[in-house]
C-alpha cells in the first residue's frame, strides 16, 4: 500500500474525502457567494458593446473530456450573442467539436435550429474544418476555400450570412472555447497576426478582438497574451463560466445555467486541497526539525 | 456524409446510455484504488473510441471538401486530387517495398507546418510580447489615469513583471557562474518560475477538479423517465470493482502492471 511520505497518510483515503466533501455540494447546494473576476467581465463587457447585427465567430475546439469546463462557457457566450442579435458563424477545427457544437447550438436556439429562418442569416454552423492550424489560417484567409458546406450539407454560397464573411477582416468578434490544439494560441497566430489592422472597427492595436473560454489548466499560460492585448477576456475554466452565467442571469434572467451550480462544490474541493496541502508541508516541518530527512 | 446529428442518441437509447456511463465512470475512476481489468477496458475503450471518431470524421471532412458536398472533383478543379493523392500514401507506411513513398506526405507536411509556425510564432509568441513588455508603463498616465493611482497601482504591475521577466531568462543565462549580482538575479528568477508553476499547478487542480464535479454531477443527476436514477447503480459497480480487484490479487502469478512504478527484479539487480 503506498503512503504519501509528508504526512504518512494513504491517499486512498484523500480521495475518499474528496468524493464526499465535493458530493454534499451537489446534493444540498450552500449557495456560497460568488465573485465575478476581472476577466469574466472583460468578457461581458466586450460582447455586450457591439452593436447587433456584428459577425461572431464561436470555435468549438474541445472533446468530450472536457465539456464540463467548456460547454457551459460556450452556451452562455452564444446566448449572450443570441440576445443581443449578433450574427453567428459557429465553427469546429477539434474533429469532436463537431457534434458538440451542434449539441450546444440545439440547446440556445432550439431544436431543429438549422430548419429555422434565421439559420443562414442569423446563425451558421460550418462544422468541422479539418487541417488544425493549416484549416484555421485557410478559414481566416477565406472561409469559403475552407469549408465548401456547412455542418447539413449546404453549400455555403446558398448562405445568406456567408456573403459577408470573406475573410477574418469581416469579423467582429472571435469566441474561442477550447482545451488545447488547436485553440487560442493558433488562433493568434495564423488568423489574428495575418489579419492585424484590417478591420478599422478593431481596437488600436489592430487584432482582431478574442476572447476565450479555457480549461483552467491552460489559462496561465495565456497571460502573456492578455497583457499583450492579443486575448481581450477569459474565462476561466468551471469559474469563469459560471461568472459570466452570473452576470447573464443578472442581465438577461438567464435559465441555461450550468456551471454556476458546480462552483460550490469546487470551492469546497479547493479548500480540502488547501488543508491537504498545509498539512503535508506541516508533516514535512515537523519531520525535519526532528532531525528526519524529510520528504 | 456523416449525419450531423451523430453523437446524439435517441431518446429510447438514454437509458442504456445512462447505465453505460455510470459504469464506465466508476470502472475508469477505480484506477484510483488500484489498476485493474475495468478500469483498463474502459480506457482502453475511450482511446479506441476517440481515434476511431476522429478517424471518420477527418476521413469525411476532407472527401467532402473534394469529392461530395461542393464536387469541386466533378466541376474540373483536379488540383484537389493532389491532397487526396497525398493523403492516401500515408498507407504505404504499412509496406516494406514502398515505405519511401510514405515519407514525401510527411516531409511536405512538416515543411508546411515548419513554415508556418516560424512565421506565427516569431511574430505573435516573441515580437508582440518583446514590444508589450517594452511598453509598460512607469510614469505619467494611462486612459487619463495616474500610473500610480489606485490600488493595485499600475506602475508597480510593470515593475513586477519587468523584474520577473529579466531575472527569469537570467536563470537560463549559462555563460557566467551564477555568483554576485548575476547569483542574485537567477535566485530571484528561480522564485519567480517557482510561482509560475505554482499557478499553473493551481490551474492544474482546478481543471481536474472541475472535470471530477462533472462526473460526480452526471452520477447524481442523470435519470431516465421517474423510475431510474443513475446512482442506484454506483453500489452495483463498485461491488464489481472490489470483486474483480481482489480476484486479480489472488488468482495468477502476478504480472508487471503497464504503468507499475515498481522496478521488476531485473531492473533492480
Amino acid at each position: 500500500m503506498s503512503t504519501s511520505k509528508g504526512a504518512g497518510i494513504d491517499r486512498r483515503y484523500l480521495y475518499i474525502l474528496l468524493f464526499i466533501l465535493a458530493s454534499i455540494p451537489i446534493l444540498y447546494p450552500l449557495n456560497l457567494p460568488v465573485t465575478i473576476g476581472e476577466h469574466s467581465r472583460l468578457v461581458f463587457e466586450l460582447t455586450d458593446a457591439l452593436p447587433a447585427g456584428s459577425i461572431v465567430v464561436s470555435s468549438f475546439d474541445f472533446g468530450p473530456a472536457t465539456i464540463t469546463e467548456n460547454r457551459p462557457q460556450a452556451k452562455a457566450h452564444l446566448f449572450h450573442c443570441k440576445e443581443l442579435g449578433l450574427r453567428v458563424v459557429a465553427v469546429a477545427f477539434w474533429a469532436a467539436g463537431g457534434p458538440l457544437g451542434h449539441s450546444v447550438l440545439t440547446d440556445v436556439y432550439g431544436e431543429g435550429y438549422e430548419l429555422s429562418e434565421e439559420y443562414g442569416t442569423e446563425i451558421v454552423f460550418l462544422g468541422y474544418i479539418p487541417g488544425a492550424e493549416v484549416g484555421m489560417q485557410t478559414f481566416g484567409d477565406d472561409p469559403w476555400q475552407a469549408k465548401g458546406t456547412d455542418h447539413f450539407g449546404t453549400a455555403i454560397a446558398d448562405l445568406p450570412l456567408m456573403q459577408e464573411v470573406r475573410s477574418a477582416a469581416d469579423v467582429d468578434l472571435w469566441g474561442e472555447w477550447t482545451s488545447g490544439t488547436p485553440g487560442e494560441q493558433q488562433v493568434i497566430q495564423f488568423v489574428q497576426g495575418r489579419h492585424q489592422g484590417e478591420n478599422p472597427g478593431w481596437p488600436e492595436t489592430g487584432y482582431m478582438p478574442l476572447v476565450v473560454g479555457s480549461t483552467a489548466v491552460s489559462v496561465p499560460g495565456m497571460m502573456p497574451f492578455y497583457q499583450a492585448e492579443q486575448i481581450l477576456g477569459i474565462l476561466n475554466g468551471l469559474a469563469g463560466g459560471g461568472e459570466y452565467e452570473l452576470q447573464l442571469v443578472d442581465a438577461y434572467d438567464y435559465a441555461l445555467v450550468a456551471a454556476l451550480p458546480l462552483l460550490d462544490s469546487q470551492s469546497v474541493g479547493h479548500v480540502l486541497i488547501i488543508v491537504f496541502i498545509a498539512i503535508g508541508n506541516i508533516g514535512w516541518a515537523i519531520s525535519k526539525s526532528g532531525g528526519g530527512r524529510g520528504a | 456524409m456523416i449525419p450531423p446529428t451523430i453523437g446524439q442518441l435517441p431518446p429510447e437509447l438514454d437509458l442504456y446510455a445512462a447505465i453505460f456511463g455510470v459504469f464506465a465512470t466508476i470502472f475508469i475512476y477505480s484506477f484510483l484504488w488500484k489498476e485493474n481489468p475495468l478500469s483498463r477496458a474502459v480506457e482502453h475503450l475511450f482511446v479506441g473510441l476517440a481515434a476511431v471518431f476522429t478517424l471518420a470524421y477527418m476521413y469525411d471532412a476532407a472527401l467532402s471538401q473534394a469529392v461530395w458536398g461542393t464536387e469541386r472533383l466533378a466541376e474540373g478543379y483536379y488540383i484537389w486530387l493532389i491532397p487526396l493523392i497525398l493523403s492516401l500514401m500515408y498507407f504505404f507506411f504499412f509496406t516494406k517495398k514502398y515505405f519511401f513513398l510514405y515519407r514525401y506526405p510527411v516531409s511536405i507536411v512538416a515543411g508546411i507546418m515548419a513554415g508556418m509556425m516560424i512565421c506565427g510564432m516569431i511574430q505573435s509568441n516573441f515580437m508582440v510580447q518583446i514590444q508589450s513588455t517594452a511598453a509598460l508603463p512607469l510614469i505619467g498616465e494611462v486612459d487619463g489615469v495616474g500610473v500610480w493611482e489606485g490600488w493595485p497601482p499600475q506602475g508597480l504591475d510593470s515593475i513586477i513583471i519587468i523584474i520577473g521577466v529579466i531575472t527569469a531568462l537570467s536563470f537560463f543565462f549559462f555563460t557566467w557562474e551564477h555568483t554576485g549580482v548575476l547569483g542574485v538575479s537567477t535566485k530571484i528568477g528561480r522564485y519567480v518560475l517557482m510561482a509560475t508553476f505554482g499557478a499553473a499547478y493551481g490551474g492544474t487542480v482546478m481543471a481536474r477538479m472541475s472535470l471530477f464535479i462533472g462526473r460526480l454531477t452526471f452520477l447524481y443527476q442523470a435519470s431516465y423517465e421517474d423510475w431510474f436514477w443513475a446512482w442506484y447503480l454506483i453500489p452495483v459497480a463498485v461491488i464489481l470493482v472490489i470483486i474483480v480487484g481482489l480476484w486479480g490479487r489472488t488468482s495468477s502469478a502476478p504480472t508487471r502492471s503497464t504503468y507499475s512504478t515498481k522496478p521488476t527484479e531485473r531492473e533492480e539487480t
